[in-house]
């Protein structure tokens, strides 16, 4: 590759593209994809020594920790599910205003018993005695569901890895309850679920974010500089 | 490896192989459990928190398996492939010696927390002789650990069946028994669950529909069930899941008994949280929890009794009882316990790192397949702590 670039990742598809292109290109730095129009790779013209390449959300989020590229956007949610100490690898910027989500612990209403964390403690060991087994937490977030739990001092669940559709879970019968994100609620409540009442486990919005952990050299930090200085940070 | 690992690594051998014969020499017979194991039975025993220190992964055939993260339970699903006819009850005693895996961060803690590290111990199924068996294990393994050169230590017991006891003999409803027993683990959560038993018992009623709390209030199950059924009808909510509607009117019945019943009076409050701080030479402890039990006009005499024969047979074995310390504390963040526990901490790598520890742990074997629970004790030596130790003591 010769010279050092900085990499910087930006989302492949979706409002989540547009925005993010959007924000650059409002400070003076246009993005544009090279090679053919689908391509995974891009230019910043107006800066020199910047490589874009364009990847899924939750990539930018592992591509960060592991230092595979120095600068990306992506959701706050994805960043911190992805390790178990996200703020030793990732350095956060700035929170860019869009790509609004919440990661929510969802009961079906007809739980009317359970409003909030606690009462879930309560019914989560009577579930046991009663089923003979933990109840099951489906979700895509199995770190952030484990450390809000442990927060809230319940013990008697299991989790179970959804990777698609996990509102459905709960009515299908192969989870009791989840964990999942949510920008209106819409969704979960067209599929007989509610929102605890202290069951949001994060806002979470898209972000400019830093890796700890990427290579570097002078010449790198530089062009980040030049890069946070056009944006105003 | 590097001379220096390679140096290590022969010492761990030759230190291991001294363990092992001389646990083979007093009877216990040497078994290698399998290091893959089914993740079921650790997730079901120790619960989530384990996938967060575990190596938990999934196999071709799409079973979920992980690199084995102690000893104890694959032990107990070798003696119950060997003993379920006999429901696993069949008296056996082993030793092993192994590799044992857990997720530890990367950091300074490396040479005492190692990712991998080998757990050598020793574990005695269907003795019901309780206390003496329990102090046979102790003293095998205070043995083991002088025989290796360890010198200067202390040993620290503790006894989960005396809380249980306190609960049940102290007044106050069997639900909040239970929901204290559930969140005895969790020291924070179970300090916070008992002053809202003796500050605010009807804090689980607020914010639910009054108007269908009115209606249930004081009906049989049954008739409550109908009534939230047809509640949760008029409201347009449809009843889906795998807990069902009688499990939430249970559940709400009892929030409500709740809210009827006496605040948890603070004595009771007090005690089992002075229960908590004693912490004392063994046979002082005795007599403080005699005390203790005495003010509060509370008897647990057969768990007193259980405590002082563990100390009569503890006076059998050459360990100096002064050494050996109660905490009444000692054992709320070990899962599987449900009685007697006991650790061996060295003076030179402190309480974060017992060189040793183990006890009673009956409702395992239930886990791995057992209808019944079986008496089991055991232990397990932290082999390279225990080599930190004697050879850090032997240079310095």
């Amino acid at each position: 590759m010769g010279n050092a670039l900085m990499v910087l990742a930006v989302p492949s598809k979706g409002r989540l593209m547009e925005r993010t292109l959007d924000y650059f290109a409002d400070a003076g730095m246009d993005i544009r994809r090279s090679g053919s129009a689908r391509g995974y790779r891009g230019e910043m013209p107006s800066i020199h020594g910047v490589e874009v390449v364009f990847m899924s959300a939750s990539e930018i989020a592992a591509a960060l920790h592991q230092g595979r590229v120095h600068m990306g956007v992506t959701g706050e949610d994805l960043v911190r599910e992805d390790v178990a100490k996200p703020d030793e690898t990732a350095h956060w910027h700035a929170k860019l205003g869009f790509g609004h989500a919440k990661v929510v612990v969802a009961v079906p209403q007809c739980w009317i018993d359970v409003r909030g964390m606690r009462d879930l403690a309560e019914i989560g060991f009577q579930f046991r005695r009663r089923h003979g087994r933990r109840m099951r937490v489906a979700t895509k977030y199995g770190n952030t569901t484990r450390r809000f739990f442990n927060e809230n001092g319940i013990s008697d669940y299991r989790i179970v890895e959804s990777l698609g559709a996990t509102e459905g879970t709960p009515a299908a019968g192969t989870a009791e309850l989840i964990v999942d994100i949510t920008s209106t609620g819409a969704t979960l409540e067209a599929n007989g679920l509610k929102i605890l009442d202290d069951g949001t486990i994060l806002e979470s919005e898209a972000n400019l974010v830093g890796s700890k952990t990427a290579h570097w050299p002078p010449e790198v930090r530089a062009v980040e500089n030049e890069v946070l200085g056009k944006l105003g940070l | 490896m590097t001379p220096e690992a390679t140096q290590k690594f022969q010492a761990l051998e030759d230190q291991a192989h001294d363990l092992m014969s001389y646990f083979c020499g007093v009877g216990f017979e040497m078994v290698a459990p399998s290091i893959i194991q089914p993740a079921d039975v650790f997730l079901d025993a120790v619960g989530e928190d384990l996938r967060g220190r575990t190596y938990v992964f999934t196999d071709p055939e799409g079973s979920e398996l992980c690199l084995r993260p102690d000893l104890t339970i694959p032990t107990c699903r070798l003696h119950w492939d060997r003993c379920s006819r006999e429901g696993g009850t069949t008296l056996a005693q082993y030793c092993y010696n192994g590799p044992a895996f857990r997720f530890q961060p990367s950091g300074s803690r490396a040479n005492t927390h190692p990712r991998e590290y080998r757990q050598l111990g020793i574990e005695r199924f269907g003795d019901r002789d309780r206390e003496k068996s329990e102090i046979e294990i102790l003293s095998v393994i205070v043995s083991a650990l002088e025989r290796a050169g360890l010198r200067d230590y202390t040993i620290r017991i503790g006894d989960l069946g005396i809380f249980h006891e306190l609960l049940s003999a102290a007044d106050l409803p069997s639900r909040w028994r239970e929901r204290l027993r559930a969140h005895f683990w969790r020291p924070e959560a179970f300090r916070s669950e008992l002053r809202q038993m003796t500050t605010k018992p009807d804090a689980r009623i607020e914010g639910l529909p009054p108007e269908l709390l009115s209606l249930i209030r004081g009906q049989e199950p049954l008739a409550a069930e109908r009534i939230l059924s047809v509640f949760l009808d008029e409201q347009g909510v449809d009843v889906i899941g795998t807990r069902s509607l009688s499990e939430v009117t249970e559940s709400l019945l009892a929030a409500l008994e709740d809210a009827e019943a006496d605040a948890l009076p603070e004595e009771t409050a007090a005690l089992i949280e002075n229960y908590f701080q004693v912490a004392a030479p063994a046979r002082a402890a005795g007599a403080r929890l005699r005390d203790l039990m005495q003010q509060a006009d509370i008897d647990i005499a057969p768990a007193l009794d259980v405590f002082n024969t563990r100390l009569k047979h503890l006076s059998d074995t050459p360990i100096d009882p002064a050494n050996v310390t109660f905490s009444a504390e000692f054992g709320r963040t070990l899962a599987y316990y449900t009685g007697f526990v006991f650790e061996v901490v060295s003076d030179m790598l402190g309480p974060e790192s017992p060189v040793a520890g183990g006890g009673r742990y009956d409702s395992l074997m239930k886990m791995v397949g057992a209808t019944t629970e079986v008496p089991a004790v055991g232990a397990m030596i932290h082999t390279e702590r225990l080599l930190s130790a004697v050879s850090e003591a032997g240079n310095g």
